[in-house]
């Protein structure tokens, strides 16, 4: 079946968060091995597109299907689709009182997902040792974060990894530290040279898309894929005219 | 292995380590932390009902009588130690213990210096309906010695009635070390009454950790910790399930006497069921710094459960530094998806948010008690008894 070129399609889609629609009628198709930028203004739905995909149940789906590896997972659970190999960077996750990092990094030794010694290489490259033992998320600073949500992804390997704004909010001397976490997610345990795992990325800086040599670039408008293209001419044109102009355009094409 | 401690005067029944106790008997005291014939433990005392049934002081360097026996044998035992952390007339409880002519219970001290590595252990145990076990026991530990003491309370699991009394004192001496750690297992209808008194000289430390696996009928714990001398430290832990069915009230006063005292109390309660009340209270009578903090985790959905948290400070020194903090709440779905979207069934990512809860990783409580706390969370996770 042809579902299996594509690891992830979205058909049509429609959420629903509180009585709001967020997302309305969205078409997405990423293929294996590509890694495409999200773009869009604030409150275009791109984190709800994310937290929809992962199957969080604030954000109800009424119409539409996602599909992952040619299975239908709109009806899925969170932790299933985790399994399957979805799993996602938020920009602002809860704070988990009392549940450490090194207990989530247990787990995922516990049930064979990742091998100690490779965890351990990720929690030092990631510079969090000394966090190993705090609540996860409790006071960590913007760039703390990202390592920690970064890290916690590294610890499960997925194939589909989405990282809303990775590296905002992160200082400069860290931003290297960060990027080469995300180039080690993406890539394949057998660090093949033209492979790599699939993914999403939410960014409104260039820095990611120039980094990562990204596949493609979409631009969410009003709930929907406004348009898609080269993601170093979209950001660079974002970059010199914002989003004023999708309004225009996009408003002309509905 | 067994020592001759006077103990034939307690009914003629054998005091030789677990041969008779059964092995479903061995079982059970293993829930509450109580490993019989184990070389994990310096010394063993089980109290079946009213007998003793076990009384070994195993390799430990300390000594271990039963209470009659120490206060036959010394005059100071009566004049320091009995009835003087836990007040006879403190309430109708510590009467009706101190009435009785023989008490039952143990006195075990550890002399000056004596460093005992492997935990002591102790069982109250009733395997028999409406047995009404009043016990008495005596901890003295020396100037600059240390003892860690795994005390189990519990009812055989098929006894539903009963009542436990004990009166508990411990004397912690000038740089000495106390660890207590108390497990309670109860059957439902059973009634539980412990009088807990500690006293601890300059520059001591009482570490206390209560937690209670199965909750009886009626659970009223409020010990008593006087930190006297200068420097002397507390460290409270309780850890409470209650389930339907059940009160239980736990409580707490630590009172700093002696300059620069510190003390901290921490009490984490899961409700899935039952009337839980948690209390602790702080009194300052001098430099002192000092904190409360209860927690409690409503599980019960019904309604029918409720937690009250009132921690309480009371300073009559301007240099008493004391503060208190409570909490109550549920788990909360957001922080439950969130371990869910790293793979966790949602029952595995329960678990995980209680025992985080209930600071058990942090408190470094050790295997055994981790294996209790562990049970405490399957019941809570999975809202059954």
């Amino acid at each position: 079946m042809a579902g299996n070129r594509n690891i992830l399609e979205i058909r049509e889609l429609v959420v629903q968060a509180g009585d709001k629609r967020i997302i309305d009628g969205l078409n997405l198709t990423i293929p294996c091995g590509e890694v495409h930028a999200l773009l869009g203004p604030n409150g275009s739905g791109k984190t709800t597109l994310m937290m929809t995909i992962m199957g969080f149940s604030n954000y109800k789906i009424i119409g539409g299907r996602i599909v992952f590896k040619g299975r239908d997972i709109t009806n899925l659970e969170i932790n299933e689709r985790a399994r399957m190999g979805i799993a996602i960077a938020r920009q602002r996750p809860p704070t988990i009182d009392g549940v450490r990092l090194r207990n989530i990094m247990a787990y995922q030794i516990d049930r064979g997902i990742g091998d100690a010694e490779r965890i351990a290489a990720y929690v030092k490259k990631a510079g969090m040792e000394e966090f190993l033992d705090r609540s996860v998320n409790a006071g960590l600073s913007g760039g703390e974060i990202k390592r920690s949500e970064l890290l916690q992804l590294l610890m499960m390997s997925p194939e589909f990894s989405m990282l809303d704004e990775p590296d905002s909010g992160v200082d400069s001397g860290a931003l290297r530290d960060v990027r080469e976490l995300i180039n080690s997610l993406f890539t394949l345990d057998d660090n093949h040279p033209a492979k790599r795992k699939a993914g999403l990325i939410i960014t409104h800086s260039g820095h990611i898309i120039d980094h990562m040599s990204l596949d493609k670039a979409h631009i969410m408008h009003r709930g929907r894929i406004g348009c898609s293209g080269h993601p170093n001419l979209m950001m660079d044109r974002i970059s010199r005219f914002g989003y004023e102009g999708c309004d225009r355009c996009l408003g002309e094409v509905e | 292995m067994l020592k001759d401690n006077g103990f034939r005067e307690t009914g003629g029944e054998k005091t030789e380590g677990s041969s008779i106790l059964e092995r479903e008997d061995v079982t059970e005291l293993a829930r509450s932390g109580v490993l019989m014939d184990s070389e994990e433990r310096s010394g063993t005392v089980v109290f079946r009902n009213h007998t003793p049934v076990c009384f070994d002081a195993g390799n430990g360097d300390f000594e271990l009588l039963p209470v009659t026996e120490a206060l036959k044998r010394y005059d100071w035992v009566r004049e320091k130690y009995y009835f003087y952390a836990v007040e006879e007339d403190m309430d109708e409880m510590t009467l009706r213990c101190a009435r009785q002519e023989n008490p039952v219970g143990f006195f075990l001290r550890v002399r000056e210096g004596g460093r005992v590595t492997l935990p002591f252990q102790a069982a109250m145990y009733m395997t028999e309906e409406n047995v009404e076990q009043i016990v008495h026991n005596i901890v003295v530990v020396e100037k600059g010695a240390s003892l860690e003491i795994i005390t189990g309370c519990l009812t055989r699991q098929d006894i539903l009635r009963g009542s436990h009394l004990a009166v508990e004192e411990h004397y912690v001496g000038e740089g000495a070390r106390l660890v207590t750690t108390m497990v309670h297992s109860w059957g439902p209808e059973v009634i539980v009454h412990p009088r807990t008194g500690t006293l601890v000289a300059e520059g001591g430390e009482y570490e206390s950790r209560y937690i209670s696996l199965k909750p009886a009928k009626e659970v009223v714990i409020n010990p008593m910790v006087y930190l006297n001398g200068r420097g002397a430290v507390a460290r409270d832990l309780t850890i409470v399930l209650s389930t339907e069915g059940t009160t239980v009230d736990t409580g707490g006063v630590i009172t700093l006497i002696g300059k620069d005292t510190s003390a901290e109390l921490l009490q984490r309660g899961v409700c899935i069921g039952g009337v839980l009340k948690q209390g602790g209270l702080l009194v300052g009578k001098e430099r002192c710094r000092a904190h409360v903090d209860c927690a409690g985790m409503l599980l019960d959905e019904s309604g029918a459960g409720s937690i009250v948290s009132v921690p309480g400070l009371e300073a009559s020194h301007p240099d008493a530094r004391m503060s208190h903090e409570a909490s109550l709440g549920k788990i909360s779905p957001e922080q439950v998806e969130y371990l869910m979207s790293r793979g966790m069934a949602e029952a595995e990512a329960i678990t995980m948010l209680i025992r985080g809860f209930l600071g058990v990783d942090a408190a470094g409580l050790g295997e055994d008690l981790d294996r209790q706390i562990a049970r405490i969370v399957d019941i809570a996770g999975h809202g059954e008894a």
